[in-house]
């Protein structure tokens, strides 16, 4: 299926957080409770349509436990957003977001777009992280925020396609230079030449925008 | 032997006057072919040329190969080759596939890194050279003299300095003067020193030559292409670092010495081990060629995108590329020649064929029944023979009633010459200390689980992922299943019984399998200890298991399949991450369950190596490469179509390949795998350090340390594969 352009995401947070079945809410509308958890990276992909415009999103679902961040660091590159997911049941995720955080920061592209997700929101009654926090942590990193429940799939879509419109705004911006996989955006088919303009195939104009 | 001291060209004075018209194409023509060649016009010469130098791909006089050894100048740079005479050995052994196998075509010296000379004492003086990828050429005897000459032709043209260790050692190309010093700083033995300042500039040429055409198979008369294919070449070298000592290349030369001699050894071995010349022939789905084809029906992926290979980068591995030549020209049968990579041969005879049988990887058998199995039992129930047994599980695993049996045997936990009354006493007693370290958590009340946070977050992961673990498989399946709770039972018992390794995701899925084999929580309990002394490592926090694991696997993929491997460097994919979790749970996600518990007792016959899954490793990766390499895969892709694979690979022939790369492999495939060496753990900094610097945002100041720290990598690297290949294990 053709689109206009392919957005690399990346979903990243504590184990046990929910990242699976976000992915999975989001691909397939459904909630599986009983999954295997995951090791390394599983992917997912889903079309969306963003002024009307088909938008695919190739989603990266990683493996939350600490001792695989080394492993984790390398699917950072090339990732146009991500989700970064902490569970509004356990303190502790929501207080490991700063060294996730810097992860990204220090391995994604500079301009990519981060969603906090707040997850698990259908739990209100073991809420440990008032949204408030979610809000402000937000607010502080500049990160867009949400509280999400995969399980009854409040958010889920929304908090995908915002992702998504948020990164489409960067490019009609001028942004990125969509013509630069690194930023985790490809131009499709479909796909309407950026802001600069221009950019048809063949004619390989060698900016020197990489050192 | 007198070397020759004048320019000798004379003796091919001659020779160049015959090729003043022209020929287009001089693939294959071997030089001495009296061809006739046009004009030069992309301004080729030979600077230098020499005949009757000759390899000695055995100690046979008869099999030796004689050639033509040439310099050429092709605008600024230098070019080395050696083509082989056509048809002048008598005999038959040398056949003309040997002949082009050993071909040297126009090797830039930008890709060399040393020459060194040898001057025995009885016999000709030859010369090793060693390219900049760690690769040498075989020795290269100068029956007609000339090797001075030869450096000295090379010296006019090239930046070419005499080792300070030894001066029979000629370092070739830029040398980096920041790493130069970093290697003297950290004294490394007999690092080479040597001046600085690549030589860009030639001193004019000698007479000009026609022979321009026996250049790089003809690439040069499209000169556009083939220069920038060279340039292209020459950007992915900027990093590359000279910092390797003389002493280590050559090791290198040795270890490609061996590999040589070990294939022919294999080919020369009699046959007679069962598997008849008929099952071979009728066996459509030949292991070598199977990149050139669709390989089975399950697989859907069709592999037949043609991927170009760069035969000069094969040396290390001709082992391997013999092999390839002879199935092919099996699959060719009726044909008088074979195309194959590296050329076109001329048919191979039958008696050659039948000789393949050691380097396929035998028929899968039906697993080991249990009539069969108390064959190999004494009446007491001691294994007679456990060798036997392993052999016999490792090609065809074992009943699954048998198991509970076999497995503890294999990882261990048992001892092949115990009793049945002894592993009876054995369960015994393990069961209560099982009991006692179980305890230990057990007897931890809330109020003291308050104040341990360790504790608790163990727990707690644990407790979050039995439940995440093959619940789609009945044994797992419903609300409060008892079988996880053993799960997490175990593993919480296993984290104290290993308090130091604790519990890291991927345990659960090993443990899975184990628990329902055995039935039986202690007994699952001493075999998971059993398979965690063997893997442990994978699950260390900072990862190191793993990524020797993967650098291992690296090493094996250098070794087997150098095209792929130059692929994967040129597409920054040697970290080899996108094979993280096969390695890391040992396949577990890749086959379904049965085929899993299948595959897990071939691995822990430790048969014929203790690191077949990384051959396993290999032989999927080259199921596969001509999609990978045809498709253009680079890292993202990549990932991303090896976890597809999931559920889509074919056990039984990828084990019979496995087993096949683990022969073919031989020693040096077992030297490729790191020992636990200090120069080990030196190369894990290494590792660690890079990760961290590379990671950061360099700017254009960190680039230069990320270079320096690269090389020096590099040279434990190597170091270390020399120092393997040394200490060779024995199976």
């Amino acid at each position: 299926m053709s689109y206009a352009y392919l957005f690399k995401y990346i979903i990243i947070g504590d184990t046990g957080v929910g990242k699976s079945c976000l992915l999975l809410q989001f691909t397939d509308k459904r909630f599986q409770p009983v999954h295997d958890l995951t090791i390394g990276v599983e992917f997912g992909a889903r079309m969306i349509t963003i002024d009307n415009k088909p938008i695919k999103l190739q989603i990266w679902d990683t493996a939350g436990q600490e001792s695989f961040r080394s492993i984790t660091r390398s699917y950072y590159r090339g990732a146009a957003g991500a989700l970064l997911v902490y569970d509004i049941t356990r303190r502790e995720t929501f207080n490991h977001l700063a060294s996730w955080l810097e992860d990204a920061r220090q391995h994604a592209n500079a301009n990519m777009t981060i969603m906090l997700i707040g997850n698990k929101c259908d739990l209100a009654h073991r809420r440990a992280v008032s949204t408030e926090e979610g809000e402000q942590f937000a607010k502080e990193h500049g990160l867009i925020f949400m509280e999400a429940s995969a399980k009854t799939a409040q958010n889920v879509e929304e908090a995908f396609i915002k992702t998504a419109a948020t990164i489409y705004k960067k490019i009609q911006d001028g942004v990125f230079d969509v013509s630069n996989e690194s930023y985790g955006i490809k131009v499709g088919y479909g796909g309407i030449p950026g802001p600069s303009g221009g950019r048809d195939g063949g004619s390989a104009q060698g900016g020197g925008c990489c050192s | 032997m007198q070397e020759t001291e004048l320019h000798d060209l004379s003796d091919d004075a001659d020779y160049a006057a015959s090729q003043l018209q022209g020929s287009a194409s001089m693939m294959r023509s071997d030089s001495i072919s009296k061809q006739s060649s046009s004009s030069d016009s992309d301004g080729a010469e030979i600077v230098y040329s020499k005949d009757n130098v000759t390899i000695h791909p055995t100690q046979f006089a008869s099999e030796r190969i004689g050639g033509r050894l040439k310099l050429i100048k092709q605008g600024s740079s230098l070019f080395m080759s050696w083509i082989p005479y056509k048809g002048q050995s008598s005999n038959a052994r040398v056949s003309e596939k040997d002949r082009n196998l050993y071909t040297i075509r126009a090797v830039p010296f930008t890709e060399v890194r040393s020459i060194r000379r040898h001057t025995p004492a009885l016999g000709w003086q030859y010369i090793i050279v060693v390219l900049s990828s760690g690769l040498a050429f075989p020795p290269l005897y100068f029956y007609n003299g000339g090797v001075k000459e030869f450096l000295a032709t090379i010296k006019q043209h090239v930046f070419i300095v005499r080792s300070s260790e030894d001066a029979n050692a000629f370092l070739v190309n830029d040398f980096q003067n920041p790493l130069q010093k970093t290697l003297s700083s950290l004294e490394l033995p007999r690092a080479v020193s040597v001046a600085i300042e690549p030589s860009t500039s030639f001193s004019a040429g000698e007479s000009p030559s026609n022979e321009n055409q026996q250049r790089i198979d003809g690439g040069f008369h499209n000169e556009s292409s083939s220069i920038s294919q060279y340039n292209a070449k020459q950007r992915q070298k900027v990093h590359d670092p000279r910092d390797l000592s003389i002493q280590v290349l050559e090791k290198f030369s040795l270890v490609t010495k061996f590999a040589r001699e070990t294939t022919s050894q294999l080919f020369r071995e009699s046959h007679g081990n069962g598997y008849g010349a008929i099952e071979r022939r009728n066996h459509d789905q030949s292991y070598f060629d199977y990149p050139e084809r669709v390989s089975s029906v399950k697989e859907n992926v069709p592999d037949e995108i043609p991927v170009p290979s760069d035969p000069l980068e094969d040396h290390l591995i001709q082992a391997s590329i013999l092999v390839k030549q002879k199935i092919s020209c099996l699959k060719h049968n009726h044909v008088e020649e074979a195309a194959t990579n590296l050329g076109t041969f001329e048919l191979i005879s039958c008696k050659e064929v039948d000789k393949l049988t050691l380097v396929w990887g035998k028929p899968r058998q039906p697993p080991l029944g249990s009539e069969e199995w108390f064959t190999f039992l004494d009446s007491e129930g001691r294994i007679v023979d456990s060798k036997a047994l392993r052999r016999r599980v490792f090609y065809g695993g074992v009943e699954h009633g048998l198991r509970k049996e076999v497995w503890a045997l294999l990882l261990g936990y048992h001892s092949f010459d115990s009793t049945y009354a002894e592993r009876e006493y054995l369960r015994s007693i393990k069961k209560s200390e099982y009991e006692t370290i179980k305890i230990q958590w057990q007897s931890i009340s809330p109020e003291q689980a308050k104040r341990f946070t360790k504790f608790r977050e163990r727990k707690g992961l644990i407790e979050k992922d039995v439940v995440r673990t093959d619940r789609s498989f009945s044994f797992y399946d419903g609300d409060d299943n008892t079988n996880v709770n053993l799960l997490r039972d175990i593993l919480l018992t296993y984290s104290f019984y290993n308090f130091d390794l604790g519990y890291c995701q991927g345990m659960s899925d090993l443990l899975s399998p184990i628990l329902f084999v055995m039935e039986d929580e202690s007994e699952s309990f001493w075999c998971f200890v059993a398979l965690m002394e063997r893997l442990g490592p994978n699950f260390n926090r900072d990862q190191n298991g793993m990524h020797s694991q993967l650098f291992a696997l690296c090493k094996l993929v250098e070794l087997l399949d150098s095209p792929l491997h130059n692929y994967f460097k040129q597409n920054d994919c040697l970290n080899y991450f996108f094979c993280f979790r096969w390695i890391l749970i040992q396949f577990k996600r890749e086959f379904e369950y049965e085929k899993t518990m299948r595959l897990w007792e071939v691995l822990w016959t430790h048969y014929l190596s203790e690191h077949l899954h990384l051959y396993v490793c290999v032989a999927i990766l080259k199921r596969y490469r001509n999609k990978i390499m045809g498709e253009q895969m680079d890292f993202d892709p990549l990932l991303k179509f090896i976890n597809e694979l999931s559920g889509r690979i074919d056990l039984d022939s990828i084990l019979r390949d496995a087993e096949a790369l683990c022969i073919c492999a031989g020693e040096n495939g077992a030297a490729c795998i790191p020992p636990g060496t200090h120069l080990h753990c030196l190369l894990m900094v290494y590792y660690c350090t890079l990760n961290k610097m590379t990671s950061c945002k360099c700017g254009p100041d960190s680039g230069h340390d990320v270079f320096v720290l690269k090389s020096i990598g590099r040279y434990l690297q190597l170091l270390c594969f020399v120092i393997a290949g040394f200490s060779k294990p024995s199976y």
